[in-house]
């Protein structure tokens, strides 16, 4: 069964194309590593971030069909809870993921029920005032509480130093590449190896019929979108270690994690993480030319508005 | 019953006249004096602004008050926000009925109000606003906007003033090449135009613009790379107080460590000093908590402060922000009355010993009329503590140089 799945795999991937960008892109990573070293690193560290950001927005749009554009305050919340940790009972970033993750789970189902199930029949724009609703409610609960004054914390390990050659880097953000990979993975088991994951894939590809086989349908769309603000809940104390938080920082994820999506492809997690690189890098390498540091953004929506275009025209 | 209800509707009508009435014909003197500020009170620079300019109106008000009438403090939020900042304003001006409007902080904000300013050109004493596109924005003629904060070319000036005395007293500071990290927005763009050529002076200065964190970015590896690159004897980085610790850990993990290194934001985080990462960074600014060892309006300003709010001042905005209602108060007192033109006058010869060491006249800077602080003071984390180190009246700590590199924190 293994072998005859190694060589499905193998069949997928000896096709031209695939060597020729796997070849480039070696090719590409290699004069990097000799070049540019830093670019490679910061990249691979960017891409790393916004793949795992991503990811569980790309999980809610695939199965629950709606764009969350709180997903970034969701993750501003998990990194608040955080710092609430660390500052009133001194508990690391990372030793409170778990409550974290418990908090952020309770506050997935209490938005599922109180309001994203209500508009799930809506039109797509009520759908997207409502999250945007959301979004605006968490970001000023947040300015009332905590303030708009930004937060962070200051732990040894976000700035753990390894040296290859001449470039030093700060090993700690590769911990969201390893994240994102391991969401993927946890995610693609979740959805292919489990009993409701199955039937959340039957969910999101056709709901009616879903029902029609006795899935519960409400229960699969609160399960996929408490899952996905807990894997916010797990991201939110990671990003505090490395960056400062305030009631706004989350919007540039969610325009970030956006794009990414369409990019990818909607219900297309793997290739989140593909696009991950392509622009995390993308964007490293406009950066690494000295006065070039605003073009990054311009870059990352250039990139992303010639792949929408692009798989239009093929479409079409 | 009719009847009844009609001799009710007008007794009532009749007690609500004579209220009107008797409201109207109570002496001026009942009537508070209304100051509207306008501060960002999520930030900490707003905040203790906001709480410092209180405490003065609580001192001046238990003292009897100006002219033997009470100070009214009305604080609206500006959330940073350049829309909510002049909205607040217009609210003070119709909604709160302020007779003089106080407060400022952020160039953006400012030029949002600059026409609500001039809408209804209120005797205006502004505590923020460090931008020259600001002053531009005010103009020559604004004769009742009275400007506390240095603006950039001034605030340039000064630091090359005092590097130049650091360097003259301490050889081995060496000053040759400068590069600036400037977050991508107004405040950082203009703080690198004015730097250019002012610290030509000096030595040769290089920069680079990043996004900062708080407009979505956060992340300084090919800033940092290019000035290491540079190899600069000393850098600046021009950002807000989101990008102070990620900064400082971004450059410990990239083994970035220059001989002098300056961070200027308008405000740090209150628990900035707490962080190893902070051990010896350059700041510059008006005042530091340590000034209150050395001079005693500033130890008045301090312990009254820790007092009524049980922290400490941690901006140089609280004691500019408290200034600035004293030299209102000031103003009222000699003038004798809130005339426009007798209040403006009596500004115009304030000679305030402020808390934050120096004594505020006003003068003309390059286009408005009335400038109050010509220069801001470099300072230094040393053990957590913000140390006063130029100019040398006001030094509370000795420069350590250079930057100790990153070992052991």
């Amino acid at each position: 069964m293994a072998v005859r799945r190694l060589e499905l795999v193998m069949t997928k991937w000896n096709r031209p194309r695939y060597w020729v960008i796997g070849g480039s892109s070696l090719a590409v990573a290699v004069l990097l590593l000799i070049f540019r070293p830093y670019v490679l690193i910061s990249g691979l560290q960017s891409a790393g971030l916004y793949a795992a950001i991503a990811l569980p927005m790309a999980l809610i749009l695939g199965i629950v069909g709606i764009v969350n554009l709180a997903h970034g305050e969701f993750l501003m919340v998990g990194a608040y809870l955080a710092y609430f940790f660390n500052a009133t009972m001194g508990v690391g970033p990372l030793a409170s993921i778990v409550p974290v993750v418990v908090l952020m789970v309770a506050l997935g189902i209490g938005t599922y029920r109180v309001s994203i199930r209500k508009v799930l029949a809506a039109p797509e724009l009520n759908q997207l005032l409502l999250t945007f609703g959301i979004s605006m409610v968490l970001s000023q609960l947040v300015n009332l509480i905590a303030t708009s004054q930004p937060r962070s914390v200051s732990m040894s390990y976000a700035t753990v130093s390894a040296t290859i050659g001449s470039t030093s880097f700060g090993v700690f953000d590769f911990v969201y590449d390893v994240l994102a990979v391991l969401i993927l993975v946890g995610l693609q088991l979740f959805l292919k190896r489990t009993r409701s994951g199955k039937a959340a894939v039957a969910v999101g590809q056709n709901p009616t019929g879903a029902r029609l086989v006795g899935i519960n349908v409400d229960g699969t769309y609160l399960l996929v979108f408490s899952i996905a603000i807990g894997i916010l809940g797990i991201l939110g104390p990671i990003f505090l270690v490395r960056h400062s938080v305030f009631p706004m920082v989350g919007g540039a994820y969610t325009m970030k994690s956006f794009s990414l999506v369409a990019m990818a492809g909607i219900g297309n997690l793997t290739a989140i993480l593909w696009c991950s690189l392509a622009l995390g890098m993308a964007e490293a390498f406009i950066k690494s030319f000295q006065g070039y540091g605003d073009w990054g953004d311009i870059v990352f929506f250039l990139m992303i508005i010639v792949v929408i275009l692009v798989r239009a025209r093929r479409t079409s | 019953m009719k009847r009844i209800g009609t001799v009710l509707l007008v007794m009532l009508m009749l007690v609500g006249f004579a209220g009107t009435v008797f409201a109207g014909g109570t002496s001026e003197k009942a009537n508070p004096i209304k100051l509207g500020a306008v501060w960002p009170l999520g930030d900490i620079t707003g905040a203790q602004s906001s709480k410092a300019a209180q405490l003065a109106v609580d001192e001046i008000n238990a003292a009897g008050g100006v002219l033997g009438r009470q100070l009214k403090l009305t604080v609206i939020d500006s959330e940073l926000k350049p829309e909510k900042g002049a909205a607040a304003l217009e609210r003070l001006a119709t909604v709160d009925h302020a007779d003089i409007f106080v407060g400022g902080m952020s160039s953006a904000v400012a030029l949002a109000e600059v026409p609500i300013f001039k809408k209804y050109q209120k005797v205006t004493v502004w505590t923020g606003a460090a931008s020259s596109t600001v002053e531009k924005a005010i103009g020559p003629d604004a004769n009742w906007f009275f400007h506390l904060h240095p603006w950039d070319y001034e605030q340039g000036e000064s630091y090359v003033k005092g590097w130049e005395a650091i360097a003259k007293k301490y050889p081995q500071v060496k000053l040759g090449k400068w590069f600036l990290a400037y977050e991508n927005g107004p405040f950082g763009t203009s703080s690198f135009a004015a730097s250019k050529s002012l610290y030509a002076a000096i030595g040769t200065m290089e920069g680079e613009s990043f996004k900062s964190a708080a407009t979505g970015g956060g992340d300084y590896t090919s800033v940092i790379e290019h000035a290491k690159r540079a190899n600069p004897d000393v850098f600046i980085w021009a950002g807000f107080d989101a990008d102070a610790l990620p900064i400082m850990q971004q450059a410990k993990a990239m083994n970035f460590a220059p001989p002098l290194f300056i961070g200027a934001p308008p405000g740090w985080p209150a628990d900035f000093g707490k962080s190893p990462l902070s051990k010896d960074v350059v700041l510059y600014g008006m005042w530091a908590p340590s000034m209150s060892n050395v001079n005693p309006v500033s130890k008045h300003f301090y312990d009254a402060y820790v007092k009524k709010y049980n922290e400490p001042p941690a901006t140089y905005f609280a004691p500019l922000s408290y200034s600035a209602i004293y030299i209102v108060k000031d103003a009222i007192e000699r003038a004798g009355s809130l005339d426009k033109a007798a209040l403006i006058k009596a500004l115009e010869e304030t000679k305030y010993e402020s808390p934050l060491g120096q004594t505020i006249t006003f003068g003309p800077s390059n286009i408005i009329q009335h400038q109050g602080i010509r220069g801001q003071k470099i300072l230094q984390y040393q053990k957590g503590v913000q140390e006063v180190i130029w100019p040398f009246e006001y030094k509370t700590a000795d420069l350590v140089y250079p930057f100790p590199g990153w070992n052991n924190r």
